[in-house]
C-alpha cells in the first residue's frame, strides 16, 4: 500500500497512484484534523495533489525530495 | 524503419494524393455526396493508421480534419473554398511530417506548435460553420440543435478561455503577491541576461486527463531547471464531499530555464493544454520590501539619473552602494537600489532601464519596469522620455545658473533628511536580535550626516541618546531624537516643494496593460477573424521544388507477370547462343566465331540471370502476409473450442514468391485448424496430463538455401500411429503386410494419403471438405513437400518445404524413345547406370540394389505407355534416374541422360491441362518444346 492510514495520520510512501485519490479524500473528510506524512514519498499522482490542495491537510513530515517539497509549498500554513 | 511504418508511409502518400485530388474535384462539384464520403473515408483511414504510431502531431491534425469532413459530409458545415484551403494546408503539413519521419524516423518537436495551430484553425472553421448552419437551422425550422453549441456558447467558451488565460498571467506577474523572492528573481534575471531563455509555463490539464492515464503532476515535474513553481486549483471547491477527485482542476505554473525543445518534448502529447512564453529579463526586476515615504530623497535620485544618463556608471554605483549602506536592507528603496546595481553590473549600457528603475524611487510607481521602458523606448531621447514633463538636464542647467551654492546646500539638506528619515524607519521596525547593532548603526549614520551638514552641535545629543538607548535596550531615545530632528525641518513634501529641482508629479503615466511577456508563439487564428489571415501555411507541395517522391511503386501484378514472361523468353533466347556456337563450329567450321559467340553468351547469361533474380525479388512477399491472419483465427477457434492457446509466430519476414505465398494460404489455415482441433487438448485434459493448461502453437518460417521451410508445431496429444495404421488398413489404403511393416513415422504420414479421412478424426471445424491429402496436393502443386512428425502425448510437428520461387525450374533432360523429357532437379536423387546383370525381379517387378537398399525400377516407356523397351548403352547398362517420391527412392529407367537446364515452366492449359504425369512444358534454346515430367503423378 502506498498509503498507510493510521489513527490521525496518513503515511504516504514511494509512488502514490491515481487509484488512491478517492480513498485519500474520504479519509481526509472523515479525519478533518488528520495529518499527512510525506517522509518516504517520491511522487504523488496529480489526482492526489488535487485532493491535498482542496483539503489542505496539515503536513507532519515534508518529503525528503526537495523538488517535490517545493511543488507542495502551497500546503504550507 | 520497420516494415509497418514503411507501409504506412507509402500508403499515406497515396491517401494524401487521393485527398488532394478529391478536394480539387470537390471544388468543381461541391454538392457531390459520393465525393464527400470518399474524402471522409480517406481522411478517416489516414487518421486511424497514424494512430498506430507515436505521431501525436500528425494524428491531431488528421483528427481535426476528419471531424471537419464528417461535418461537411453530413451537411452540418457548408463546403467552401476556405475549407479546401485549410484541408489542403493540413494535408501539406501531414506530408511534411511524413518526409521528416521518412528521413529521421520521428517528428521533430518544433512541429507540435504548428500542429496545435493547424488543429485550432480547423476546429475554428468547424465551430464557425457549425454555428452558422445552426443559426440557419433554428431560423428556418425553429429547432434548436442540441448537439452543437450555438454561436453564443462557442463565443462565450472562447472568450472565457482567453480571459482566463489573461487573468492567469496578470495574477502571475503583475500582482504584488507574486512571490518571487529577490534571490530567485535575481537568479532568473541573471540567467536571462546571460543568454538563457526563461520560460513561463502554464499547464492546465484537461479535466478528464486522469482517465487517459495521464499524470499532469508527473509531467510537470519532468521539466528541468524549474526555479519557481506553483500549483493552484481553477475553482474553489464548494463542497469537499461532492468533489470529483477524478476531474482535474489543477493548474501548474512555473518558471524554468529549460529550452523550448525540452518543453515541447515533455508536452508533446498535450500541447494544447500548455502555454509557454519566453519572459524577458526585465520582467524579473521587481523590487519588493517595506514601503517608506522618504527613504531616498529626490535630489539623490536626480543626481543618480544625471550620472546614469551621462554613462558615469562608476559614480552612480558608488553612490548607490553608499546609500545602501546607509539604509535598511528590507526597505523597498533598498531593493530598488540593489536591482539597479545588478543591472549596472550586467547591463552597464542599458541606461533607460537603470534610469526608469531609479525614477520609480520618486514616483513610487510599482508598475512593471518593462512596460515603463517599453513605453519610453518608443521615443528616441532617453533623457526626455525619462522625464517627459521636466527635462532633467535643462532643469539642472537652469538652477546652476541661479545659485550653485544653494543647489548644493539644499541638495545636501534634502539628502540629510532622507537619511534621517530612513533611520526613523529602521528604528521603527519591529525589535529583533540585531537591535543593538541597529541602534549603533543608526547613531553612526546620524553623526555622519550631521558632520556632513556641519550641524556639529547636534552630535552630542546623538551620542547622549545613543547611550540611553543602549542602556535601556530600546530604540526609543534615539527615535525621539530623530523625530525631533525631523520636526525641526519642513516635512518631506515641503522639501520637495522647496527644492529647486522641480519634480514632476507624474512621470510615467502607465498607458496600457502590462506587457510583460514576449509572445513566442505566433498568435493563431482567433475566433471571429478570417481564418486565412492568421492561419499558418505550409507551402503548397505543388510549388515545392524539392518534392520528395515516394520510393515505393505500386505496380499492377500483370505488369510484373509480363516482365516475368519476357525474361523467360530472354532466357530461352539466350540459351540458343550455345547451339549457335556449336553450329558455327560444326556446320560452318568457323572456330573463332564460335569462341566469340560463347564469350558473348557468358556476358548475356550473367545479365539475364541478374535480371531474373531482380524480378524474382520484386515478386517476393513476406510470409507475414499469411501469418497475420492467424492470431485472430487462433483466438476465435480456440474460444469456440474452449481451449486456451498461445500462438507464437516466428520468422514472419521470411520471403517467398507471391504465388507461393498465396498458394500456401489455404493449406496453412487447414493445418492450423487441424492442430487446434485435434492436436491441442482441452485445458483440463492438459492439466491431467501434467502439461501447462495453455497449449502452445508455434508457426515458424525459415529459409533454407533456396527453399522456405514452414513448421507448425503444437504441444498437443500427438498422433497415435497405431490408430492411423488401423484406419488406413480399414480404408484399404495399406495391405496387411504393410500394416506390419511400416514404421511409425511412415504411418503418421499416412494422414496425407488420398481418401484418408475418418468420421472421428475430422470434425465440422477442420473437415470443410479439405482433407490432409488436399493439403499435400496443394503444396505439391507448387513444388513443395509436406511431412509430419509426431510423438504421442508430446505434440506434432508438421512441416512444409517450399521453393522460394516457381519462376525458374532447374530440370534434367533425359532421353527416351528418341524424345527428350525434363525431370525437375529437386526430385532427382542420383543418376546411375545399372548393368543388366544387377537387375532382379521381385513379384514381376524390376528392382536393383543400390547401396544396400532395394530400389524398384520402372521403365519410362512403360509409364508413358510407349510400346518400346528401354535402350541400354554399349556396355549393356541401363541409365537409371533415381528420384524421390513421397520419401521413397524409385529408379526410372531411361535411354540416356542429357544436360540440366534452367527453364521457365509453363503449366499446360486447355485440353492438355488435364493430362496427368506432366507438370508443364518449356521452350528450349533451339526452339524445341520440352515436356517436363511429374514423377509423382507418373508413378
Amino acid at each position: 500500500m502506498a498509503i498507510e492510514y493510521k489513527k490521525s495520520l496518513a503515511v504516504l510512501t514511494d509512488f502514490v497512484g491515481v487509484e488512491e485519490a478517492e480513498n485519500l479524500l474520504q479519509w481526509l473528510l472523515k479525519n478533518p484534523k488528520g495529518k499527512i506524512n510525506l517522509a518516504g514519498c517520491v511522487h504523488i499522482h496529480a489526482a492526489n495533489l488535487q485532493v491535498f490542495m482542496a483539503v489542505k491537510p496539515q503536513v507532519s513530515v515534508w518529503p525528503a525530495d526537495e523538488e517535490l517539497k517545493r511543488w507542495l509549498t502551497i500546503l504550507e500554513k | 524503419m520497420n516494415a509497418l511504418l514503411e507501409q504506412f508511409l507509402s500508403e499515406s502518400r497515396d491517401f494524401l494524393q487521393g485527398i488532394g485530388e478529391k478536394l480539387m474535384q470537390l471544388e468543381a462539384e461541391p454538392e457531390s455526396i459520393p465525393l464527400m464520403t470518399e474524402l471522409f473515408r480517406f481522411v478517416h483511414t489516414l487518421k486511424g493508421n497514424s494512430g498506430l504510431f507515436d505521431f501525436p502531431e500528425m494524428t491531431r491534425v488528421l483528427h481535426a480534419s476528419e471531424d471537419l469532413m464528417d461535418a461537411v459530409r453530413h451537411g452540418r458545415v457548408n463546403y467552401s473554398q476556405e475549407l479546401t484551403d485549410q484541408l489542403l494546408d493540413a494535408m501539406d503539413f501531414v506530408g511534411i511530417l511524413m518526409d521528416e519521419i521518412e528521413s529521421t524516423g520521428r517528428i521533430g518537436n518544433h512541429h507540435a506548435t504548428n500542429s496545435v495551430e493547424l488543429t485550432k484553425s480547423l476546429r475554428d472553421l468547424l465551430a464557425q460553420s457549425t454555428a452558422h448552419s445552426d443559426e440557419q437551422i433554428s431560423a428556418s425550422q425553429g429547432i434548436s440543435n442540441i448537439d452543437h453549441p450555438s454561436v453564443d456558447q462557442v463565443l462565450e467558451e472562447f472568450t472565457a478561455v482567453e480571459v482566463d488565460l489573461a487573468q492567469e498571467i496578470t495574477v502571475g506577474f503583475s500582482e504584488p503577491t507574486f512571490d518571487l523572492k529577490e534571490d530567485v528573481a535575481t537568479a532568473l534575471y541573471r540567467a536571462a541576461i546571460e543568454g538563457s531563455s526563461v520560460f513561463w509555463v502554464e499547464y492546465i490539464p484537461e479535466p478528464e486527463c486522469f482517465f487517459k492515464g495521464e499524470d499532469p503532476f508527473y509531467l510537470s515535474r519532468q521539466i528541468p531547471a524549474v526555479l519557481w513553481c506553483h500549483t493552484r486549483l481553477q475553482h474553489d471547491i464548494a463542497s469537499l464531499a461532492e468533489m470529483d477527485v477524478y476531474s482535474s482542476q489543477l493548474t501548474f505554473q512555473l518558471l524554468t530555464l529549460a529550452t523550448q525543445e525540452e518543453l515541447d518534448d515533455i508536452f508533446r502529447y498535450v500541447p494544447d493544454q500548455v502555454m509557454r512564453r519566453e519572459i524577458s529579463a526585465l520582467a524579473f526586476v521587481k523590487p519588493g520590501g517595506i514601503e517608506s515615504d522618504n527613504a531616498v530623497d529626490d535630489d539623490f535620485v536626480s543626481r543618480l539619473l544625471e550620472w546614469l544618463n551621462e554613462g558615469d556608471v562608476e559614480r552612480a554605483s558608488h553612490s548607490i552602494r553608499t546609500m545602501l549602506e546607509l539604509s535598511a536592507p528590507e526597505l523597498w528603496s533598498s531593493s530598488v537600489l540593489r536591482w539597479t546595481l545588478l543591472i549596472i553590473e550586467l547591463e552597464p549600457s542599458n541606461q533607460p532601464v537603470q534610469c526608469a528603475l531609479i525614477n520609480t524611487l520618486r514616483t513610487h510607481d510599482k508598475t512593471d519596469l518593462v512596460s515603463l521602458v517599453q513605453n519610453e523606448s518608443s521615443d528616441d531621447i532617453v533623457s526626455e522620455t525619462l522625464l517627459p514633463e521636466v527635462p532633467l538636464t535643462n532643469t539642472l542647467d537652469r538652477h546652476d545658473e541661479v545659485s550653485d551654492d544653494l543647489s548644493i546646500d539644499s541638495g545636501l539638506m534634502t539628502g540629510f533628511y532622507v537619511v534621517v528619515n530612513a533611520q526613523k524607519v529602521v528604528l521603527s521596525s519591529p525589535p529583533s536580535a540585531w537591535l543593538v547593532g541597529r541602534i549603533k548603526s543608526v547613531a553612526a549614520t546620524l553623526i555622519a550626516v550631521h558632520h556632513a551638514t556641519h550641524q556639529l552641535h547636534e552630535i552630542e545629543q546623538i551620542q547622549e541618546a545613543l547611550q540611553h538607548s543602549l542602556a535601556d535596550h530600546s530604540p526609543k531615545p534615539l527615535l525621539e531624537l530623530v523625530e525631533h530632528i525631523l520636526n525641526q525641518v519642513p516635512t518631506s513634501d515641503e522639501i520637495v516643494a522647496s527644492a529647486p529641482v522641480a519634480i514632476p508629479v507624474e512621470v510615467h503615466p502607465v498607458v496600457e496593460e502590462t506587457v510583460v511577456i514576449e509572445e513566442v508563439i505566433e498568435p493563431t487564428a482567433k475566433f471571429g477573424r478570417r481564418v486565412e489571415d492568421a492561419s499558418p501555411h505550409f507551402g503548397r507541395r505543388a510549388e515545392d521544388a524539392n518534392t520528395t517522391v515516394s520510393k515505393t511503386l505500386k505496380v499492377d501484378q500483370e505488369k510484373i507477370d509480363r516482365l516475368m514472361n519476357l525474361i523467360g523468353e530472354m532466357v530461352v533466347a539466350k540459351n540458343a547462343l550455345p547451339y549457335l556456337a556449336n553450329r558455327a563450329e560444326s556446320v560452318f567450321g568457323v572456330r573463332d566465331l564460335s569462341r566469340e559467340i560463347k564469350a558473348q553468351y557468358a556476358v548475356i547469361n550473367r545479365v539475364a540471370e541478374e535480371m531474373q533474380d531482380t524480378i524474382m525479388q520484386v515478386r517476393m512477399m513476406p510470409v507475414s502476409f499469411i501469418f497475420q491472419r492467424f492470431p485472430r483465427m487462433v483466438r476465435d477457434i480456440s474460444r469456440k473450442l474452449g481451449k486456451e492457446v498461445e500462438l507464437v509466430l516466428e520468422g514472419e519476414s521470411t520471403e517467398a514468391d507471391k504465388n507461393i505465398i498465396e498458394a500456401l494460404s489455404d493449406p496453412l489455415i487447414h493445418i492450423v485448424r487441424n492442430s487446434l482441433d485435434h492436436g491441442l487438448e482441452a485445458p483440463d485434459v492438459r492439466v491431467a496430463a501434467g502439461k501447462n493448461a495453455i497449449g502452445k502453437l508455434l508457426i515458424r518460417a525459415t529459409q533454407e538455401s533456396d527453399r522456405v521451410l514452414i513448421e507448425i508445431i503444437d504441444d498437443g496429444r500427438g498422433i497415435n500411429p497405431d490408430v492411423i495404421k488401423q484406419k488406413a488398413y480399414e480404408k484399404g489404403l495399406i495391405d496387411e503386410s504393410a500394416l506390419e511393416r511400416i514404421s511409425d513415422e511412415e504411418a503418421v504420414n499416412l494422414v496425407f494419403a488420398a481418401g484418408f479421412s475418418t468420421a472421428d478424426v475430422i470434425s465440422d471445424l477442420s473437415g470443410r471438405g479439405v482433407g490432409m491429402d488436399v493439403v499435400r496436393s496443394a503444396v505439391e502443386r507448387i513444388n513443395g513437400t509436406v511431412g509430419i512428425e509426431s510423438e504421442v502425448g508430446k505434440g506434432t510437428r508438421l512441416y512444409l518445404s517450399l521453393p522460394l520461387s516457381m519462376a525458374v525450374t532447374n530440370v534434367m533432360i533425359i532421353e527416351s524413345n528418341q524424345q527428350i523429357f525434363g525431370v525437375p532437379m529437386d526430385m532427382v536423387v542420383e543418376t546411375v547406370r545399372v548393368p543388366r546383370a544387377q537387375l532382379s525381379s521381385i513379384k514381376q517387378k524390376q528392382t536393383t540394389v543400390l547401396r544396400g537398399r532395394i530400389v524398384p525400377l520402372l521403365s519410362l516407356n512403360e509409364l508413358l505407355a510407349l510400346p518400346f523397351e528401354q535402350v541400354p548403352n554399349e556396355d549393356d547398362e541401363f541409365a537409371t534416374l533415381v528420384v524421390r517420391v513421397h520419401g521413397e527412392h524409385v529408379g526410372i529407367v531411361v535411354d540416356d541422360f542429357r544436360e540440366t537446364v534452367d527453364i521457365i515452366l509453363k503449366p499446360m492449359t486447355g485440353i492438355l491441362g488435364g493430362l496427368g504425369g506432366f507438370s508443364g512444358a518449356a521452350l528450349l534454346g533451339d526452339g524445341s518444346v520440352l515436356m517436363v515430367l511429374n514423377p509423382r503423378e507418373l508413378i
